[in-house]
């Protein structure tokens, strides 16, 4: 039987675009971890929506896979240009915040410079590096979503019943 | 290895990794508060997935912890689902939660953290956490199924197989 599962390239490289520029705008980066798993969403109803055949809870992990390596290099990209723009952001956010909150920790005045390490070349590899390990599995864990609400919908669709088999990588009864 | 215990050994990987991942969290402040450099390490290795605000964490040691108080959650609701999976799901039969619960536990966190990015209010940092924990509780039973699925399919893989017979 020959395998007809659509390439992941293509939905894995417009996800990551997605997921990798929306966490290096400031602003919109403060949604933390959730574009990556969005744009592993949106990944994985792309092979969905072009596959002839049924996709499992596996397929979903590996294209969420790549499109965290897509956007963990995007976002490394991205930010560079916005690093700047980033602190001012988070110093002038803090600012405004501590005129009306009791919340704010001692010292936090020092804390984002303190925790910051001096940009060079072999700081971004390692910060590249740590990226593509966690967005990965960050993707991975937003494709099987996507592949639990759009994976399954082919099979239904071709054999005209609500309910599809179930096998270990179907949903719950 | 049999399918079982494929399942028990990506389940007790991920267990492991998430102790570690939450331990990594509350170990950034204490080596912080004893001054150790590495501190500044653990503070960069959770840059990329979380803003890190301190007005938006909790304190822990005298300083904020390596992730702000919704990613808290979101990793103690991981952990608590990992704990709680063999109870739930067992490890003979696995499937993916109902889409239903999926949308009924995503609804709260996803209007809390619209409202917020929005300016439209400023939530506690404990509402913040207990959405995340709600939230985080129902993903490892994506995460472990869709692993489990992966390791399968690669062990039934064409290749895998011949290499076997090879041996």
């Amino acid at each position: 039987m020959t395998d007809q599962k659509p390439s992941m390239l293509m939905p894995a490289l417009v996800g990551g675009a997605v997921a990798g520029v929306l966490s290096a705008v400031p602003f919109l980066n403060c949604l933390c971890c959730l574009w990556i798993i969005g744009g592993a969403i949106l990944a994985a109803h792309l092979l969905a929506k072009d596959s002839p055949v049924a996709l499992t809870a596996g397929d979903g992990a590996i294209v969420g896979i790549f499109t965290g390596i897509v956007a963990a290099v995007i976002d490394a990209v991205v930010s560079i240009p916005f690093q700047a723009i980033n602190s001012q952001f988070v110093q002038k956010f803090m600012e405004g915040l501590a005129e009306y909150t009791e919340e704010m920790p001692p010292g936090w005045e020092n804390f984002l410079e303190e925790g910051a390490f001096e940009p060079s070349a072999p700081m971004f590899m390692l910060g590249l590096l740590i990226s593509v390990v966690i967005f990965s599995l960050l993707g991975a864990l937003g494709g099987i979503i996507g592949m639990s609400f759009f994976g399954k919908k082919r099979i239904q669709e071709d054999q005209g019943v609500i309910d599809a088999p179930k096998d270990s990588s179907h949903r719950q009864p | 290895m049999s399918p079982k215990n494929q399942i028990i050994a990506v389940y007790l990987f991920i267990l492991v990794g998430t102790f570690l991942w939450l331990g990594t969290i509350f170990l950034a402040p204490y080596l912080k508060s004893q001054s150790s450099s590495m501190s500044g390490f653990l503070y960069a290795l959770f840059s990329p997935v979380c803003h890190q605000l301190p007005s938006r964490s909790f304190v822990c040691f005298g300083y904020p912890l390596a992730v702000c108080a919704r990613c808290l959650g979101i990793y103690v609701g991981f952990l608590i689902g990992v704990a709680l999976f063999p109870v739930i799901n067992g490890f003979s039969d696995i499937a993916l939660p109902k889409t239903k619960l999926f949308i009924i536990l995503t609804l709260p966190i996803g209007i809390d953290t619209l409202g917020n990015f929005l300016r439209l209010w400023a939530s506690i940092s404990w509402l913040r956490f207990v959405l995340g924990f709600l939230w985080g509780i129902i993903l490892p039973y994506y995460f472990i199924v869709g692993i489990v699925d992966l390791a399968q399919h690669r062990s039934q893989s064409p290749s895998s197989a011949s290499k076997r017979k090879s041996e």
